[in-house]
C-alpha cells in the first residue's frame, strides 16, 4: 500500500478554504480510477478503510453472528478549483458488499457520477439503486471502450430503469476533455436542480 | 505502518473520534489539516506520552494543507485510524482544521447554488 503513495505530498494552496467531493462510483473494473486520474491534478492516491460487516454469508452453528473485516481501497484525486476552494473526488466501491461504508463517503458530497459498461449493464443495477435509495444526487456516464455498442439513450435508459431527470452521459475515461465534460455537465445538473439559499 | 500494528493499537484502544468531542464528528474525508506550526507547539513536542509516533507523523506531514483523505494515503494509515489520531491532535490544538464545505448532513437537492456555481466556474477555467 505504501508503495503507491511514495510520492511526495502535494500541499493544497494555504489560501484554500474548504473542500467539497464528488463520488465516481460504479461497479469492479468499469474504469473508476482511471476516471478520477484523468480529471485530478495529483496521481490519484490510494487509501484504505476497514469495514465490519455481519458476515451474513458464514454459516453460523454458535448463534453468535461473526463479524468479518475486510480492507476496501479507495482511490481518490483533487482538483484546486480556485484559490479558496478544492474539490476532491473519490472512487467507491458499487458492489452491495461495500454499503457499509458509504454512509461515511457519502456525507456532505455533491454528489455521485455513476460509471456505465455498456456491455455489461446488469452489473450497475445494484449501485444504481443504492444511489436512488440513499437521495444522492447521481447522472451516469458511459464509460465508451472501443467495442462498446452503441445503443441509443432511451434504449440505455430503459435498460438501466433511470428516472428521466438523470442525465445519461458519455465519456472516454481516459480522455482528460472528455472526462471534464462529464464532470461539468454533472455539476451543471445538480446546479439546475439546486435551490436558492434562503436570504438571510 | 511498519510491521503488524493493529490500528487500535495506534489509536489507544479507540476507533471513533471522542465521543466528548461534538466538533470530533463534523472530520471528514475531504476535512482539511494543517499543524499548528512548531513553535508555538512547545511542551506538546517535547513530551514523549502525549503524542504517539503516528502523531508526530501525522503534523509532520501536515506542514502544509492536505486533507484527511492524502494524510491516510501517504501515512499508509486506515482513513478510520487517521480520523481518530486527527481528532486527538485536534483536541490538543496541535492542528488546525477547516471543516467540509458542505455540512456533513445529507439532503438531497439543497445544496446551495452559489457553490455550484463556483464549482462550475472553477471546472470550466481547468477544462
Amino acid at each position: 500500500m505504501a508503495s503507491a503513495n511514495s510520492a511526495e505530498p502535494v500541499y493544497l494552496p494555504s489560501t484554500v478554504q474548504g473542500a467539497v467531493k464528488i463520488l465516481v462510483t460504479g461497479p469492479f473494473g468499469v474504469g473508476k480510477t482511471t476516471l478520477v486520474g484523468s480529471l485530478s491534478e495529483i496521481s490519484p492516491l490510494r487509501t484504505e478503510e476497514t469495514m465490519t460487516a455481519a458476515g451474513a454469508d458464514v454459516d453460523d452453528l454458535t448463534g453468535r453472528p461473526e463479524k468479518t473485516t475486510t480492507t476496501v481501497a479507495l482511490d481518490f484525486g483533487r482538483i484546486t478549483l480556485n484559490p479558496r476552494l478544492a474539490l476532491y473526488l473519490f472512487g467507491t466501491p458499487g458492489q452491495q458488499r461495500f454499503w457499509p461504508l458509504w454512509e461515511d463517503l457519502s456525507r456532505g458530497a455533491l454528489g455521485a457520477i455513476a460509471l456505465v459498461d455498456a456491455r455489461r449493464i446488469e452489473e450497475s443495477f445494484d449501485v444504481l439503486g443504492q444511489l436512488e435509495e440513499q437521495q444522492i444526487p447521481f447522472a451516469v456516464a458511459v464509460n465508451t471502450f472501443p467495442d462498446t455498442p452503441d445503443y441509443p439513450e432511451d434504449e440505455l435508459r430503459a435498460s438501466l430503469d433511470l428516472l428521466p431527470e438523470v442525465p445519461i452521459l458519455a465519456c472516454d475515461a481516459r480522455d482528460r476533455q472528455g472526462a471534464y465534460d462529464v464532470l461539468i455537465d454533472f455539476v451543471d445538473h445538480l446546479h439546475a436542480t439546486a435551490v436558492l439559499e434562503p436570504q438571510p | 505502518m511498519n510491521g503488524p500494528v493493529r490500528p487500535y493499537v495506534i489509536t489507544g484502544g479507540r476507533s471513533r473520534p471522542s465521543p466528548n468531542v461534538q466538533a470530533l464528528e463534523e472530520l471528514a474525508l475531504e476535512s482539511l489539516v494543517s499543524a499548528v506550526p512548531e513553535a508555538e507547539l512547545g511542551e506538546l513536542l517535547d513530551d514523549e506520552a502525549t503524542l504517539n509516533r503516528e502523531q508526530r507523523r501525522i503534523l509532520k506531514l501536515c506542514r502544509e494543507l492536505l486533507s484527511v483523505a492524502e494524510v491516510a494515503a501517504h501515512l499508509g494509515l486506515p482513513l478510520g485510524v487517521v480520523k481518530v489520531l486527527v481528532g486527538d491532535l485536534w483536541d490538543l490544538g496541535a492542528v488546525q482544521v477547516l471543516p467540509p464545505v458542505v455540512p456533513p448532513v445529507r439532503q438531497a437537492n439543497l445544496l446551495p447554488a452559489t457553490l455550484l456555481e463556483e464549482v462550475l466556474v472553477g471546472l470550466r477555467q481547468l477544462r
